[in-house]
């Protein structure tokens, strides 16, 4: 059965006089979820490969800032002083 | 008559008797008590991840935007409401779709790499975190008169057990009720700030504190949206989501409990604001919310003080429990180890090991004599600025990953033009905040 037939909601006829179970999550029989294992690394489309390469450039960036402030503590750079 | 019922009821008439229905499911007789209750048991996660946000970080930094601009940055609150929404709610979608957490999907689809920085990243920011957390519950309890070595521990005790039950339900019931609690905040804004007609305009009307634009008031609006979203939610809410088992036909009510979950957080949030607008209007000054609340005594009388400073605690209780617990299930994730708070100690003994170790290395440390607390809180904002853009574009590619998600769960055009716009937004301060945080000469004061 596909996924999509899955979450399709059931209809049924039934009478005026129907009830209905409300069960909780947990009490309730385990769900199929989406196959997940299987499909492997992702497909390193444009967007990715963009987005991923923004990131790398950001952490590079953030890296080099967090370096200038070690650098500045040690008074290496910016003529900092000691209080 | 053709009725639609969702795939996780079962409908019966009464020609079937009672004993073929599941033993804990609850039988009701009409669509909307049906709603409702699906609703109550869907209830949790959503409310947890946004109120446990308002942590010690939160309190500290929502109290001292009151108390240097009053009530005019409310309207960044209002603003922010949406955006911690749209972001929880992808969380939401991923978390039901895969019954997977945070961690593990990042490990899955972009490799080791990217997943071992999540998780280290994840791991480093959350302990530090949960020392500063600590650290609020050892200043409000020595303003109570508790010696810290006493309490300190009692707290970190407190929070194992909450966990330790073998119950899933049995901690979200205490959470959830923790988080109500936070109501509190509400009456105790009303009492310190009896008209409200100032507060709805700030809220509601965007403005510009008197001094204009700032470096202060751009380092605190960033504090502000940093505090608002951050990384550990992302992993928390998707594996609260998977542990709870929630179905395909509970994604509506999922996302409801997240909305609910947000309108009450930011409410909480602008009450800290409001009281921290009321140290202003006294002319008290302060270094810390538990310094405030024990200065606004003489205006507002014990039972104010005692309140918020029981409210500190609270806020730093439910943030140790969410981020301790995003960072258990990521690293049982990771390692494949049974990863459940349904699951006895017995039977996920690293899991649990790994809750417990966070909550008590971090206490102790609090206690240590002249531990560098100050720098920690540097090296939070610092680490939390690298951290949110980078599990926000994970997100949202994950979210974009039809083969993974299906034309179902994954998002639609409108959901990428909000998630980009707040993505671009979100690196952008992030970048700032940590420019300021560890170049602060390269900005003028």
């Amino acid at each position: 059965m596909s996924v999509l037939n899955f979450l399709k909601p059931i209809t049924v006829d039934q009478g005026a006089s129907a009830q209905f179970v409300v069960m909780h999550p947990l009490d309730d029989l385990p769900e199929k979820k989406l196959d997940t294992s299987s499909l492997g690394p992702m497909r390193m489309t444009t967007s990715v490969r963009t987005s991923l390469m923004t990131l790398r450039c950001y952490l590079v960036l953030m890296m080099a800032l967090v370096l200038y402030h070690v650098m500045d503590l040690a008074g290496v750079v910016g003529g900092h002083t000691a209080h | 008559m053709v009725m639609t019922v969702a795939r996780y009821e079962t409908q019966i008439d009464r020609t079937h008797t009672v004993s073929t229905l599941p033993a804990r499911g609850r039988v009701v007789h009409s669509k909307w008590t049906r709603n409702i209750f699906t609703f109550l048991v869907v209830f949790g996660p959503g409310l947890i991840v946004m109120e446990a946000d308002n942590d010690a970080g939160a309190v500290s930094t929502y109290v001292q935007a009151g108390a240097q601009y009053g009530t005019k940055l409310l309207w960044i609150l209002l603003f922010l409401l949406p955006v911690t929404y749209f972001i929880q709610e992808m969380v939401v979608r991923l978390g039901i779709a895969t019954g997977k957490g945070h961690a593990t999907m990042i490990y899955e689809r972009f490799g080791k790499w990217w997943g071992l920085f999540s998780l280290i990243d994840l791991q480093l920011v959350n302990f530090l975190t949960l020392i500063t957390e600590f650290a609020a519950i050892s200043l409000a309890l020595s303003h109570m008169n508790v010696a810290p070595r006493v309490g300190v521990p009692l707290a970190a005790v407190g929070l194992t057990l909450m966990v330790l039950t073998g119950s899933y339900r049995r901690w979200e019931r205490i959470t959830v009720f923790l988080c109500l609690l936070d109501i509190a905040w509400v009456v105790i804004a009303y009492k310190l700030q009896p008209t409200s007609g100032g507060v709805l305009h700030d809220a509601f009307v965007p403005s510009v504190p008197a001094g204009g634009i700032t470096a202060g008031l751009v380092f605190l609006v960033i504090a502000i949206v940093g505090t608002t979203i951050a990384p550990w939610q992302l992993f928390f809410q998707q594996s609260c989501v998977a542990d709870k088992r929630l179905r395909f036909a509970d994604l509506k009510w999922s996302r409801l409990d997240t909305l609910v979950g947000a309108v009450f957080t930011i409410v909480v949030a602008g009450c800290m604001m409001i009281a921290g607008n009321a140290a202003n209007v006294h002319g008290i000054a302060f270094s810390d919310p538990a310094q405030m609340a024990n200065d606004l005594r003489l205006f507002s009388g014990p039972a104010i003080r005692s309140g918020l400073l029981l409210l500190m605690i609270n806020a730093a209780v439910l943030g140790t429990t969410a981020i301790s617990l995003s960072s258990a299930w990521a690293y049982g994730e990771v390692k494949g180890w049974a990863h459940s708070l349904e699951m006895p100690i017995g039977k996920a003994k690293g899991f649990y090991a790994t809750y417990v170790v966070c909550v008590t290395l971090a206490a102790a440390i609090v206690l240590i004599p002249g531990a560098p607390l100050q720098l920690i809180i540097i090296g939070v904002q610092v680490l939390a600025g690298i951290m949110l853009p980078s599990a926000i574009i994970f997100l949202q590619l994950l979210l974009n990953d039809k083969e993974l998600l299906g034309e179902r769960f994954a998002n639609k055009a409108w959901n990428n033009w909000v998630n980009w716009t707040i993505i671009i937004v979100l690196f952008a301060l992030s970048l700032v905040l940590a420019a300021q945080v560890t170049a602060p000469k390269l900005f003028p004061s």
